[in-house]
């Protein structure tokens, strides 16, 4: 079942995407890694794909998991910042 | 003014500064000195301090205890930049007994916007000398120790070999520098204050605190250094680590008073375009971490410039890619400038800061593109039919004019325009030709 859900973009990854949120649809359940695969793919995030922190709704996702979204749920792309 | 004369004035200047300064001490000495000695009414802290500390030290939060704690901690700010001052502002003023900072930098003048602890009478000065100046000035009873040196495994272990830290707290500017200080307070089991900035953006959290995770954990692997933008190149707004620095400060208070609340196993997102702040609940300590897990494999501080595949400043290292007859030097060019066709491929916004006459604005990210070619082809028509063959490629540092000269050759190769590269850009512009033109 595909579901609409917010992803939101913090960082380099909302430099790359062009945007600081976007609606995307998802299958659900998905696995951590496939989800990874499809934000990386439809924004164009393939160079930081390793730098990346996933969060569903405002929860760190664990790389082994199968991630069940609901419509709505926000996604945060979250690559870390390093200048100061 | 000859140049002599100069540093002449600057000798005056900083010898009138500390002659200030001594009687300045010599007038608060006499003037208070009843309130700095011991007094019969708390035997830990001294009348002055009591009364300065106090709006903190009535809360419960704090109480005379938290005080204590405060006054007997020793922490290491490592950057003395736009996190690391305001930082180390409230952390001076809330009374941290032992404050020392790290920074190999000098002041310089596009620091000033963020970089609240320097002013402009300290471009050029070590900015742990001028931040030192600063933090004394603010509080006398506290120990500031500046150190100028680059923050690298060698500094860093000599510096922890000798003292006992209770915090660190991390205002560097650069990857490197940030997986040196997580290695660094997981190996001497030391709580890491992690705040950066970038932008309009910034990111908070407490790493390696009871048994919370590292930095590793969230970030096994460095970025490829091509996918890290500095302040030098994409900007920030000086409140923005203004913001998330003040927040390093309150995080350090509350570890060192032992409080709870610390921000710990959370992230937090500000946003300074719509303030938001977002607290991401992070994973726990990853029991595989390469440093902090079960069986880590790195146990001794690295070489994380080589890690991280970048240098451990956040300064942009200089491009050689073009043969020499396909580049012209900057005075010869700032001879030819007003007759030939000059191309300037800055982003619009920097262009628009600051110009030189007579150049076209076509930013690198456009040269890229498909469309460049009937865009120079229209904009030179003229020029071309003129008999003008040759076009000047100019950029900040020339960098991106190297690389779009290499772009635009290929993309040219039919075309019997020729494409030079401006060497060393507007900085070498402002260097040897016309130091009015801004450097930034």
């Amino acid at each position: 079942m595909n579901v609409e859900v917010k992803v939101l973009f913090f960082a380099k990854a909302r430099e790359v995407a062009g945007k600081s949120c976007d609606i995307l649809s998802v299958s659900s359940p998905i696995s951590y890694l496939q989800l990874l695969e499809e934000i990386v793919t439809t924004y164009s995030l393939a160079d930081i794909k390793r730098n990346i922190i996933l969060a569903v709704n405002e929860e760190y996702c664990n790389l082994d998991t199968t991630i069940y979204l609901k419509p709505g749920d926000e996604i945060a792309v979250i690559p870390p910042l390093s200048g100061g | 003014m000859p140049k002599q004369d100069f540093e002449d004035l600057k000798l005056e200047i900083k010898r009138l500064r500390e002659e200030l300064h001594q009687k300045e001490e010599f007038l608060r000495e006499r003037q208070y000195k009843k309130l700095q000695g011991k007094n019969v009414y708390n035997d830990q802290f001294t009348t002055e301090e009591i009364v300065r500390y106090s709006r903190q030290m009535i809360m419960p939060n704090i109480n005379p205890h938290g005080q204590i704690a405060l006054k007997n901690s020793k922490i290491l700010i490592v950057g003395v930049g736009g996190l690391g001052c305001p930082a180390a502002l409230y952390l001076a003023s809330a009374g941290v007994g032992e404050i020392t900072l790290i920074d190999y930098d000098e002041v310089e003048l596009t620091n000033l916007h963020r970089q609240i602890l320097h002013s402009e009478s300290d471009i050029d000065i070590p900015k742990v000398e001028s931040a030192y100046n600063s933090l004394k000035r603010i509080n006398s009873h506290i120990k500031v120790i500046p150190l100028r040196l680059h923050a690298n495994s060698l500094t860093i272990k000599d510096i922890i070999t000798k003292n006992k830290y209770h915090v660190i707290v991390d205002g560097s500017d650069n990857v490197a520098t940030r997986y040196l200080l997580n290695d660094v307070c997981v190996m001497n089991d030391i709580p890491l204050v992690s705040g950066s900035a970038l932008q309009m953006e910034g990111q908070l959290t407490v790493y390696h605190y009871q048994g919370g995770p590292c930095y590793r954990c969230l970030f096994p692997v460095p970025p490829p250094p091509h996918a890290v933008t500095s302040c030098g190149d994409g900007g920030v707004l000086g409140a923005v680590p203004g913001t998330i620095g003040v927040l390093q400060a309150l995080e350090t208070i509350k570890i060192l008073t032992n409080s709870s609340g610390v921000l710990s196993g959370r992230l937090l997102l500000f946003d300074g375009t719509n303030t938001t702040f977002r607290n991401v609940k992070l994973r726990e300590r990853n029991l595989k971490c390469d440093v902090c897990g079960e069986n880590p494999t790195v146990k001794t501080l690295i070489d994380y410039e080589l890690f991280c595949g970048s240098s451990s400043h956040d300064k942009v290292i200089n491009i050689d890619i073009l043969k020499c007859n396909e580049q012209i030097d900057i005075i010869d060019f700032s001879t030819i400038l007003k007759d030939n066709v000059v191309l300037d491929v800055r982003p619009k916004i920097e262009y628009q800061m600051c110009n030189l006459p007579n150049t076209v604005n076509i930013p690198f990210t456009e040269i890229e593109k498909d469309d460049v070619f009937e865009k120079l082809n229209k904009l030179f028509k003229n020029k071309l039919a003129d008999g003008i063959k040759n076009v000047y490629v100019l950029c900040r540092r020339g960098n991106d004019s190297q690389r779009a000269v290499s772009c635009l050759k290929k993309k040219f190769s039919e075309s019997p325009i020729i494409f030079y590269n401006v060497k060393g850009g507007l900085h070498a512009y402002s260097k040897f030709v016309d130091t009015s033109f801004p450097r930034y």
